[in-house]
């Protein structure tokens, strides 16, 4: 190693240990860094559930037949509804109204007899349409009920003419918690990777210690990164936070390889603390540092990401802006090695979009960041 | 051999002239004070010669490099204590000390001797290990002081060093000025107090930005006592700056008229 290679490093460990400093003097780092991520992965991750269970439904049996009630049992032997009182059509409607039941099953009378005779047989299904994913969530499990009822008594009509079997890869359950974990990681690492770097350079500036630091020998780089690394430090300690809980609280599993996913953390993350930065440099201001930093981090990691919507079903336009966007690269790099498993040859696109970003950003935050006051 | 050259230097600011052409020199181990009320260009001298900032006009040179192209050597020949607070208010004295050793790189035996020495000349070996925040505006300054002078620059930049300083700590830090001028070490600092002028061995008033008067302050003093201006027996810098002050913005009003 060279003296100017060896003062380079000694540069950067100085301006690493002084930060370290910082962050252990400063609440408000450790709290957007550790409890944060924390606090909003348990509020998402059960707040932006799309799993519905024990629907409150209301069977209104016209017919007090045998098979109607088998019909019945077989609605509520699945753990999907919940029964809620109700004699006839008329009073499964207001039940409906008033918001008691989400949907109301009606046997007419003559049911069973119409099942014996080998005829059809139509069961009327009312639902609450005024949440459109609800409702469309009621009737396909209905569907799957009265076809699988159907299948066994023989005589439903809209019977199948080929038995198909569904099979859901990767999460059968259909469970949205394993969809959205991977999600909401990426999202809070981006906002506090983002929120943790803004701050720092601008505050230089407000206490006036750039000044200082401009004065003496130390480089731009050697700046930018004594800051980036241990901010990449902590970044890593919530990626490790926010895995964990998404195995343990929401029983997540992790099919791939657990080395990949800290790299890829590790890629996204240099990127995230280099777009603080960068917004740092240009601010020169906490204030606005943290508001251009939120605003750049939160918008296009929640809604370009591919979190919450799939990114085929946006706009051409939008499909390209997600292009830039690191998230949308965590994302899709987490749910395929914590969903389906698999190492570097599954996600290599992705690392290497990430790191892509990584790079342009810190090289933009570097140049951008002039060596003078005014 | 001149530590410092400032030579034709000119900035502006938007449509206003910080600096207009301000050309003046420091010989080596020599304390010089740059003179003038407040907005008369110091501080932007001051950070023209520490490279701070841009220049439109005219080359800054320090320890005989030119200051736009020398980076880290220029650099490492000089100390800053900044007008503004620039130390980390949430680091303690000797936390402080040791980034700013660091960022010089110095080795580990030599910032224990040197910081130990600034300690204890400056006495705030006692509060080593209080924050900087909870420091009075003197001891503030001094450790600012400290902080630029571990690396043993060959020239230290002082922008209004004594500017809300109690009277004890003020006579302090001339003491301690002179003591490293004594080593060897070139001094320049601001100041808009006149008084201090006869603490430098050389002067100069600047103006809006202009160089109006330069030299020793004996000297000045008694060719301002020899000349029509002066209207007093026993003239102070005071006097004779606030005089040469007013021929100035006489001459510019002339020359607007």
């Amino acid at each position: 190693m060279t003296s100017r290679q060896g003062r380079f490093l000694r540069r950067v460990a100085a301006m690493a240990a002084k930060e370290v400093l910082h962050i252990r003097r400063d609440p408000r780092t450790l709290y957007i860094a550790l409890a944060l991520p924390v606090i909003m992965l348990l509020l998402l991750g059960f707040g932006l559930s799309f799993d519905i269970e024990r629907i409150p439904l209301v069977v209104a049996d016209g017919d007090r037949s045998a098979a109607s009630r088998e019909l019945a049992r077989a609605v509520f032997g699945s753990r999907d509804f919940a029964a809620v009182a109700g004699s006839d059509a008329r009073a499964a409607q207001t039940e409906l109204r008033r918001g008691q039941a989400m949907a109301a099953l009606v046997i007419p009378a003559g049911f069973a007899r119409e099942l014996d005779a080998g005829r059809d047989s139509p069961v009327q299904l009312l639902v609450d349409g005024s949440d459109g994913n609800t409702a469309r969530q009621i009737m396909g499990k209905i569907d799957a009920i009265l076809r699988a009822h159907g299948g066994s008594r023989a005589g439903f009509a809209d019977s199948p003419p080929l038995a198909v079997k569904v099979s859901t890869l990767w999460n059968p359950a259909s469970r949205s918690a394993l969809f959205m974990v991977p999600g909401v990681a990426a999202y809070l690492l981006a906002i506090a990777a983002v929120l943790l770097t803004a701050l720092t350079i601008a505050a230089e500036w407000e206490r006036g210690s750039m000044e200082q630091l401009f004065a003496s020998p130390v480089g731009r780089l050697e700046i930018v990164l004594g800051k980036l690394l241990p901010y990449l430090a902590l970044g890593m300690l919530q990626l490790l936070l926010v895995i964990s809980l998404g195995t343990t609280v929401f029983d997540v599993p992790i099919h791939g390889s657990l080395p990949m996913i800290f790299v890829a953390g590790l890629l996204f993350l240099t990127g995230m603390l280099g777009q603080g930065l960068l917004v740092s440099v240009l601010a020169r201001n906490q204030l606005v540092a943290t508001q251009a930093g939120a605003l750049s981090s939160l918008v296009p990691s929640l809604l370009l990401s591919g979190m919450l919507v799939p990114i085929e079903n946006m706009p051409w336009i939008l499909q390209a802006l997600t292009v830039v966007v690191p998230a949308r690269y965590l994302v899709h790099a987490l749910r395929t090695l914590m969903l389906k498993g698999g190492g570097f040859q599954v996600i290599a696109l992705d690392l290497l979009a990430l790191l892509a970003f990584a790079v342009v950003i810190l090289a933009l935050a570097t140049l951008r960041f002039k060596r003078r006051l005014a | 051999m001149n530590a410092i050259e400032a030579q034709e230097l000119t900035r502006d600011f938007g449509a206003t002239r910080a600096l207009d052409g301000l050309s003046f020199a420091v010989p080596r181990g020599q304390l010089f004070g740059l003179v003038g009320a407040d907005g008369a260009g110091k501080t932007t001298a001051i950070r023209a010669l520490a490279g701070l900032i841009a220049l439109d006009g005219g080359r800054a040179l320090v320890a005989g490099r030119d200051v736009a192209s020398g980076g880290s050597l220029v650099r490492e020949s000089l100390g800053l204590v900044p007008q503004q607070s620039s130390l980390y208010p949430d680091l303690s004295v000797a936390e402080n000390l040791r980034f700013f050793a660091r960022l010089f790189c110095l080795p580990k035996q030599d910032f224990r001797e040197r910081s130990a020495r600034l300690l204890g000349i400056t006495r705030l070996e006692p509060f080593a290990g209080r924050r900087a925040d909870a420091l009075s505006g003197g001891m503030y300054k001094k450790l600012a002081l400290a902080c630029a002078l571990l690396h043993r620059p060959e020239v230290l930049l002082l922008d209004e060093p004594t500017v809300g300083v109690d009277p004890v700590s003020r006579r302090e830090l001339w003491a301690l000025l002179h003591e490293f001028v004594a080593e060897g070490m070139t001094v320049l600092l601001s100041t808009p107090y006149m008084d201090e002028a006869e603490r430098c061995h050389r002067v100069a008033l600047v103006h809006e930005g202009r160089l109006l008067l330069e030299g020793e302050p004996g000297a000045l003093l008694d060719d301002f006592a020899r000349s029509p201006a002066c209207r007093q027996t026993a003239p102070s810098f005071e006097t004779l700056f606030l005089a040469r002050l007013e021929q100035a913005d006489r001459e510019r009003e002339r020359g607007d008229a």
